[in-house]
């Protein structure tokens, strides 16, 4: 494979400011917890290219890349109960109009 | 193996795309699976085979799913989202943030020695069995860790959400 480290970083790039798109503009509290999912994956797609490119050897970038993932998974388990949690308090999930802690 | 990287990479940046802006919530996660599996073929490219397995059991398998459940859950109506604005008022301002993060990212990493490291090929290949090993070696205090945080994670979870019930009574 011929494909430099660099463009490896440039996709992840590409895919963070999609996922940072997405978490500033959507209205719904779902769309924004699937935008950070996407800005996370870019991170732990960085991770696995550097460990391929710079430290293929060693086992340290895959075990932090899976610990990684399982803390992704930890917060998006969260997030989505405090989303159903929210809707049932004040019937919405739109961002903008959930506003009862706003000062 | 040079167009497997461009193939892969069209489908990951479209998943991405779609999942952020398209209408129907249902379609956006149906996106978002697409998405997840470009970036577990990526990790099959990059030799990566543990990982990539890992993407598809815990993206696709429980968050994936989870989302849809909490859509199915918040959503007053099936179906489309209907008439109203999806897209924040301030969306305009959002797009140039992200595009000028792209554009800062994109200049970071290039014109950098690291573009041009080119790939170790297949020399030392780490396995699942030493991965396994790793798990009740030298990473044993981080696995038990992750352990007690799934399990915080868990219970907090189930305690946010039942909230209401517990009022009730």
């Amino acid at each position: 494979m011929t494909i430099p480290l660099g463009h490896y970083l440039i996709l992840a790039g590409v895919i963070f400011s999609i996922g940072l798109a997405g978490a500033l503009t959507r209205k719904n509290a779902i769309i924004v917890l699937i935008a950070i999912e996407l800005m996370f994956n870019a991170a732990i797609l960085n991770l696995i290219a550097f460990w391929h490119y710079k430290q293929y050897a060693a086992l340290t970038g895959q075990m932090f890349a899976v610990f990684a993932i399982g803390i992704a998974a930890a917060e998006s388990a969260i997030g989505l109960a405090l989303v159903i949690a929210i809707y049932r308090q004040s019937k919405t999930v739109d961002v903008d109009e959930i506003r009862s802690l706003k000062g | 193996m040079d167009y497997a990287f461009w193939i892969i990479s069209g489908i990951t940046v479209l998943g991405a795309l779609l999942a952020v802006t398209l209408r129907n919530l249902v379609h956006c996660v149906l996106s978002l699976i697409l998405f997840f599996l470009g970036i577990a073929a990526h990790y099959f490219l990059l030799r990566a085979d543990f990982v990539g397995a890992v993407q598809i059991l815990i993206y696709i398998g429980a968050v994936a799913v989870l989302i849809l459940f909490a859509i199915m859950l918040t959503r007053n109506v099936t179906g489309a989202d209907g008439p109203r604005e999806v897209i924040g008022v301030k969306w305009w301002a959002g797009s140039v943030i992200a595009a000028l993060t792209a554009f800062l990212l994109s200049f970071a990493v290039s014109g950098d020695k690291l573009a041009g490291t080119i790939s170790p090929g297949d020399k030392a290949y780490v396995g699942v069995a030493d991965i396994g090993r790793g798990f009740v070696g030298d990473w044993v205090v981080p696995f038990e860790v992750m352990a007690v945080l799934l399990t915080a994670a868990l219970i907090g979870a189930v305690v946010i959400a039942l909230e209401e019930i517990r009022h009730r009574r």
